[in-house]
């Protein structure tokens, strides 16, 4: 019985993410409008929420067709491994000390990881399935960029694992007596400049680069399988910034509000934020992407890992 | 052993950073460019033929729509091409009124190829922000001409009609209330030259936006330095002319070396660059955005203080007045003479060039006496800039090419004609 | 290679890039500058070039006389005419069509007409759902011009000292 509702629960989880990528679709088109001296969709519902429904309807009702020249099940298969691994990572997710679907398990942050590494498969698949020069192309750039990142990420990610001494989120956030992101200064600007990469935003947009390849990797797709890229990128989009709002800005530690509104506040101040970087910033070109993960990035999570190291090792050994 | 050839790719024509109709096929060797090989002609629509069968006036709004994002200053060439075979000297308040629309045009089509630029490296945000100005100066266009774009305002002999003294009122709206109104219609109380006086007041707050948001960013620099670069032989001998040769360090500007128009007697500024590469170019057209606002003031100023006549007297270049048309037989029959016949151009060949905002912008003109030209060839800004780009994108990366495509400032209409 | 520390700091905190971010973060909270159409419009002035209208005199006779300056001028050949004497002996036209889809809205027709016949009015935002109707026949250019009298006889009066 408690199965059935935990099943029903986590459904709903799924459907109220995809409401909420859904909404962040026309947030985005409106922050962005804001930023640049215009207004943005305002004509349809209350300040032109209507938007979002009718984005999604449209995708719903678009013919989903295949390509004669693309691989059927590879096809198919990848925006679903997009949208999956993206989905998947909230299980872990806590929305308060209590509240999380997988309980606090101790290897979340693992978890998370792996799963980013899913979202490469299916980025590559994407690309190289449509059987599009262009296509290719994009899941090239993507996967190389994916990668790169990955790294300083992971390394940035190990110092706050050393500082907490736990892999569970829950426990990384609750050891934040202090948030993070005084003790890690460097440690968060790495995870989110790796953060953004991840999850190809501008200024790392390059895989979709439309000025360049017009889509990149999802340009064959069409409908709904062209949603669920679309929808696996905001979802990870909003799991990015809770990552480092629980990491980094000490979740749903504060005042008087409860935890749970503590992180969703500090979420959408960072979704804000990222949406403020994609209006501002021009995008480097892809060996130059490359160049600031391998060269600047990697040394910079490394020299971060050994200070930090140093530091915990030194307060717990007596030398500071 | 295998084979390896490189690998081909069609960029374009529906690109949304092809600038236009243009099919550049890349030879690639991964990501790094082999060859370039523009195929231009999509956008071919005959108009040096279709000026064999079309009277002078006729001609006019073609001229338009080739550089169409710098109307006047392609009318202006055409009309300095008809003027020099008529042998006639246009009004002086004529020569202002040109010499400003010519820079109001240029500061147009900086503003529009900023925005473009931008948009095509990623910040999208100046894309907007350019196009805000734009929507002022083509008020501007609509005051004077009728039309936000294609103006059809130069005639040959002059310009149609005088400044206006009023400026066009935002009206009211259910969005606006009197006070925001009041905010909106603030600068166009006066006329048409007060606009553009204010206009100029607030514009070099704009370009410092630009400037803050793209000039010291290192995104920016690292996309735009060291991309493209020509040196200053190459670009003679490549034929480059305008913002793309002064960027090379070759100081050349027509408005200096062969002033016409009322550039003689104004003060500014021709900036040169020194690298020859995207960054320098962005820069020098940044700084002949700024340069343009002087002349533009003044101008503005010695048009406020000297009244007169805008086109020639003569009735058999330039139609009369409507009152004079309607009252005296000589004018009624010029009138009906000039808008069905068209004026009888002595014969003769020209060739008459303005500094359009892309570069030289040139008419050659064949006249054998006739009311029709016999011959005109248009010697279009971009077409040797498009032709250097295998020159200058080899050895670079697709985005480069985005970059350099976009620092070349090509419209389609003026190199498909 | 000389590290100045003011270069080092504006290097590594990303100084620029936070002043851009400043710049659209302040158009952010600032007035936007779009006009919400259809419900406002940007300001037209007298000269506007848009849909063409046939005006008549006071006291209701069309104005046009079918001396076709319109036709020859017209860069595009949008204009059609044929005229013919009418029953009470005045000179006037029995076919007078524009290709909208021709018109490349110049004003050199409304420039050469010597009776201010055809004109261009500011109306843009007409519609058509069928190519044939973007072809103005007579009629319905006379209806236009009876529509927008009005607003034509302001914009011309306004014009006047500069033609």
């Amino acid at each position: 019985m408690s199965v059935l509702w935990t099943l029903l629960g986590m459904i709903l989880t799924i459907f109220l993410l995809l409401g909420i990528a859904g909404f962040l679709v026309f947030a985005e088109r409106r922050v962005l409008a804001l930023l640049q001296n215009r207004w943005g969709p305002n004509r349809l519902g209350p300040l032109g929420v209507g938007q979002a429904l009718a984005d999604a309807l449209k995708l719903l009702t678009k013919a989903d067709f295949l390509p004669s020249f693309a691989d059927p099940w590879l096809y198919r298969l990848a925006p679903l491994l997009v949208a999956f691994s993206a989905l998947a990572a909230f299980a872990v997710i806590p929305l308060s000390p209590d509240i999380s679907w997988a309980g606090d398990w101790q290897i979340g942050l693992l978890f998370i990881l792996a799963l980013s590494s899913l979202h490469v498969y299916g980025v590559f698949l994407g690309g190289w399935a449509s059987g599009n020069k262009f296509a290719l192309y994009g899941a090239i750039r993507a996967v190389a960029q994916l990668v790169s990142y990955e790294l300083p990420m992971g390394l940035s990610l190990l110092a706050i694992v050393l500082l907490s001494g736990s892999l569970s989120l829950g426990g990384m956030t609750s050891a934040q007596s202090l948030p993070y992101i005084l003790l890690q200064p460097l440690g968060f600007l790495i995870f989110t400049i790796a953060g953004i990469a991840e999850t190809e935003r501008l200024p790392f947009d390059l895989p979709e680069a439309e000025s360049e390849l017009v889509a990149g990797y999802h340009t064959e797709y069409g409908g709904m399988p062209f949603g669920f890229f679309f929808l696996g990128e905001y979802v990870s989009l909003v799991l990015t910034a809770m990552l480092i709002s629980l990491l980094y800005l000490g979740g749903w530690h504060g005042p008087w509000a409860p935890g749970w509104l503590w992180l969703l506040g500090k979420s959408a101040l960072l979704i804000f934020c990222f949406f403020w970087l994609r209006a501002t910033l021009p995008r480097p070109r892809y060996d130059q992407l490359l160049h600031l993960g391998w060269r600047w990035l990697l040394p910079l999570a490394l020299v971060n890992l050994m200070g930090t190291a140093l530091v915990a090792a030194g307060l717990r050994w007596g030398w500071l | 052993m295998p084979e390896i050839n490189n690998f081909t790719m069609n960029f374009g024509p529906q690109h949304p950073s092809a600038h236009g109709v243009l099919r550049l096929v890349l030879e690639l060797d991964g990501e790094v460019i082999e060859r370039a090989d523009p195929h231009i002609g999509l956008l071919h629509r005959a108009t040096e033929k279709l000026a064999e069968h079309k009277t002078y006036l006729q001609n006019l709004p073609y001229m338009d729509r080739l550089d169409y994002v710098s109307m006047m200053c392609n009318e202006h060439a055409y009309c300095r091409a008809v003027e020099k075979l008529l042998g006639v000297e246009i009004p002086i308040r004529a020569q202002y009124i040109r010499t400003m629309f010519d820079e109001i045009t240029r500061i147009l089509n900086h503003l529009l190829w900023l925005g473009a630029y931008a948009l095509d490296v990623g910040a999208m945000s100046v894309f907007l922000y350019c196009f805000r100005e734009r929507e002022d100066l083509m008020d501007v266009y609509e005051a004077v001409s009728g039309a936000r774009m294609h103006a059809a305002y130069y005639r040959p002999g002059g310009v149609y009609r005088d400044l206006p003294e009023r400026m066009p009122q935002y009206e009211p709206s259910p969005y606006r209330d009197a006070r925001r109104l009041a905010e909106l219609n603030a600068n166009r109380q006066g006329s048409v030259l007060d606009f553009i006086e204010d206009f100029t007041r607030r514009f070099p707050g704009y370009v410092d936006e630009y400037e803050t948001l793209l000039t010291d960013n290192r995104i920016w620099k690292q996309r735009t330095v060291g991309i493209g670069v020509v040196s200053p032989e190459r670009a003679i001998a490549l034929g480059f002319t305008g913002p793309m040769l002064r960027a090379s360090g070759v100081a050349w500007d027509l408005r200096r070396s062969e002033p016409y128009a009322a550039y003689a007697d104004l003060d500014f500024d021709i900036p040169v660059g020194k690298e020859g590469d995207c960054y320098d170019r962005y820069l020098v057209r940044v700084a002949e955005m700024r340069q343009s606002n002087r002349i533009i003031a003044q101008c503005v100023d010695w048009l406020r203080r000297n009244p007169g006549p805008v086109i020639v007297d003569d009735y058999k270049i330039a139609p009369p007045p409507r009152e004079t048309m309607k009252t005296s037989m000589e004018a009624l029959i010029h009138h009906f003479k000039l808008f069905t016949e068209g004026m009888a151009v002595p014969p003769g060949e020209v060739y008459a060039a303005v500094e359009a905002p892309k570069g030289e912008f040139g008419i050659y003109m064949v006249s054998d006496g006739a009311n029709k030209p016999y011959r005109m060839k248009i010697r279009a800004p971009g077409f040797p800039h498009l032709a250097a780009m295998d020159e200058m994108a080899r050895g670079h990366m697709i985005a480069d090419v985005v970059a350099i495509l976009a620092t070349m400032d090509i419209v389609f209409g003026e190199i498909d004609r | 290679m000389q590290i100045r520390p003011k270069q080092w700091f504006q290097s590594f905190f990303l100084t620029e890039l936070l002043r851009g971010m400043q710049l659209t973060g302040r158009y952010f909270f600032g007035r936007k500058f779009t006009v919400q159409y259809p419900e406002e419009r940007t300001p037209q002035s007298p000269r506007f070039r848009g849909l063409h209208a046939l005006r008549r005199y006071e006291n209701g006779e069309e104005r046009c006389i079918s001396c076709k300056l319109c036709e020859a001028v017209c860069p595009a050949l949008a204009i059609t005419i044929r005229g013919e004497e009418r029953a009470d002996g005045t000179r006037r036209t029995t076919v007078y069509d524009i290709d909208l889809s021709k018109c490349i809205f110049c004003g050199l027709c409304e420039e050469s007409c010597p009776v201010d016949s055809i004109v261009e009015s500011r109306v843009l935002d007409y519609h058509a759902e069928t190519r044939s109707e973007l072809l103005y026949n007579k009629d319905r250019l006379l209806a236009n011009g009876d529509r927008l009298e009005r607003q034509l006889a302001e914009d011309r009066a306004a014009d006047r000292p500069y033609r």
